[in-house]
């Protein structure tokens, strides 16, 4: 599997993938749709499968002697690993947000969706839906990238829309509040986020380890 | 004869406008064998099935006495394959390339590696990309060659080389042999077939028309009035008369 990853990360990831981790940085952004940087990660992961199909990567890894379900597995691992980066880099972000750049008059006047455990939800949200729609829609052929990626698009659109409108639902404010005055919920919230999270990606990835073993390359 | 390193029997695979129908041929160890057929014969579908790389509906194929299926990992430790057109990650060094691929095969020699980028003129700091088409073809039998490869598996490995690098390639592999290395390689180009080739495996519409030594079925070619070399034999069993359907 080490040899696999390495496989992954030296050969099939696009150089764009590493750079796009830099959208996190898009968690400072006031007044604006700041989930749209998950999305923006996602698409340096695209990159890397448009890379890689040119660079006939499935097939040089199918005549590898390696089981194909490790190889399912290892490009799983490592588009989790830029979405955990990802994430990581996005909690910090927040973490900074929340506390020494708390009283900063851009954020206090923010009304769209703030740096809080929630946004961190809804990030991990869309990165399940990427491996999901995305991860899982790819390995139905080993080669069409375009569909499962528009359908992901117009998913996610969606989702961070309902996050932006949800604080603005009566009753749901505290969903923005980023003074953590309501801490204990919204890390509940993020914790089932991560639950999703988890749950959606394990069964993507078993599912495309079957549809992986029954296609013709 | 000894025991061969690769054996397909009954292999049949069915798609919507064609199906390989009862592929059965087998290649010694140390032999050079043609797979010929015109293009859509089948040539490519039965060099994938075998790799595992498309699934036979049904068939047997074994490597070295093992079931591909049960034993994919280990065959494919053991055997080669390029395809003639195909090259991988072309815009990343042969170095980087190499790198990675070396850490899968535990059977894998520097040695025999340096010694083929030296013989093949193989720049590991060029990329796929900077190569020709026989260039990559050489880079694609080092790899294979470098772990120690029994079985080079090749798809059409001559189709779009110039003659003085067909030729070349054609030495290389009577080298191998020499080895103990097996090649099985497709081809439409007959001609390579007639400087190299021990046995060859003939195929048309998906089904096997002979797959013997090359010298029997020249012999028993001429003797029936089919031809006296492969080119008079695939135009005998090939040729569409257009005169007659375009009339």
């Amino acid at each position: 599997m080490k040899n696999l990853l390495d496989k992954e990360l030296k050969l099939a990831t696009s150089p764009l993938a590493w750079l796009f981790l830099l959208f996190s940085l898009m968690t400072f952004i006031p007044g604006y749709p700041i989930l749209l940087g998950s999305f923006f990660v996602c698409l340096g992961l695209f990159h890397s499968f448009q890379n890689a199909g040119e660079a006939n990567d499935i097939l040089y890894t199918a005549l590898l002697p390696v089981r194909k379900n490790d190889a399912v597995r290892a490009k799983f691992i490592s588009v989790c690993f830029f979405e955990l980066v990802a994430f990581l880099l996005m909690a910090v972000f927040t973490v900074i947000r929340m506390t020494v750049m708390s009283d900063s008059p851009v954020y206090k006047t923010n009304v769209m969706m703030n740096a809080t455990p929630l946004y961190l939800a809804f990030v991990l949200i869309i990165f399940a839906l990427f491996n999901l729609i995305f991860l899982r829609g790819f390995f139905r052929t080993a080669y069409k990238i375009g569909k499962p990626f528009i359908i992901f698009i117009v998913v996610t659109m969606i989702t961070i829309g309902i996050g932006e409108s949800l604080h603005h639902v009566p009753g749901l404010e505290f969903l923005n509040d980023p003074s953590g005055k309501r801490m204990g919920l919204q890390l509940a919230i993020l914790a089932a986020g991560a639950v999703i999270y988890a749950v959606v990606t394990f069964l993507s990835e078993k599912r495309s380890e079957y549809s992986f073993e029954r296609i013709d390359l | 004869m000894s025991d061969p390193v690769l054996e397909v029997k009954g292999l049949c695979k069915e798609y919507p406008k064609f199906r390989l129908e009862n592929v059965s041929f087998s290649v010694p160890r140390a032999c050079i064998m043609g797979f010929i057929g015109r293009n859509g014969a089948g040539k490519t579908t039965t060099l994938k099935s075998i790799l595992n790389l498309v699934h036979a509906s049904a068939g047997e194929i074994r490597y070295f006495g093992l079931d591909l299926h049960e034993s994919e990992e280990e065959i494919k430790r053991r055997i080669g394959y390029a395809g003639g057109a195909v090259d991988y990650y072309k815009r990343k060094k042969i170095r980087d390339i190499v790198a990675v691929t070396r850490s899968f095969y535990p059977n894998w020699d520097e040695n025999a590696y340096r010694k083929y980028m030296t013989a093949f003129d193989l720049d590991e700091s060029k990329t796929p990309s900077q190569l020709s088409e026989g260039m990559k073809v050489k880079l694609n039998l080092c790899l294979s060659l470098s772990h120690r490869a029994e079985l080079l598996i090749l798809d059409e490995p001559t189709s779009g080389l110039d003659p003085v690098s067909r030729d070349e390639l054609l030495d290389i592999f009577d080298v191998l042999r020499g080895n103990g290395v097996s090649v099985l390689f497709s081809t439409h180009i007959t001609s390579d077939l007639d400087k190299c080739a021990d046995s060859i495996t003939y195929i048309k519409n998906g089904r096997i028309l002979a797959s013997e030594p090359m010298e029997s079925y020249i012999a028993s070619c001429r003797e029936n009035g089919i031809g006296g070399n492969l080119e008079e034999i695939m135009l005998h069993y090939e040729k569409e008369d257009y005169h007659e359907k375009l009339a």
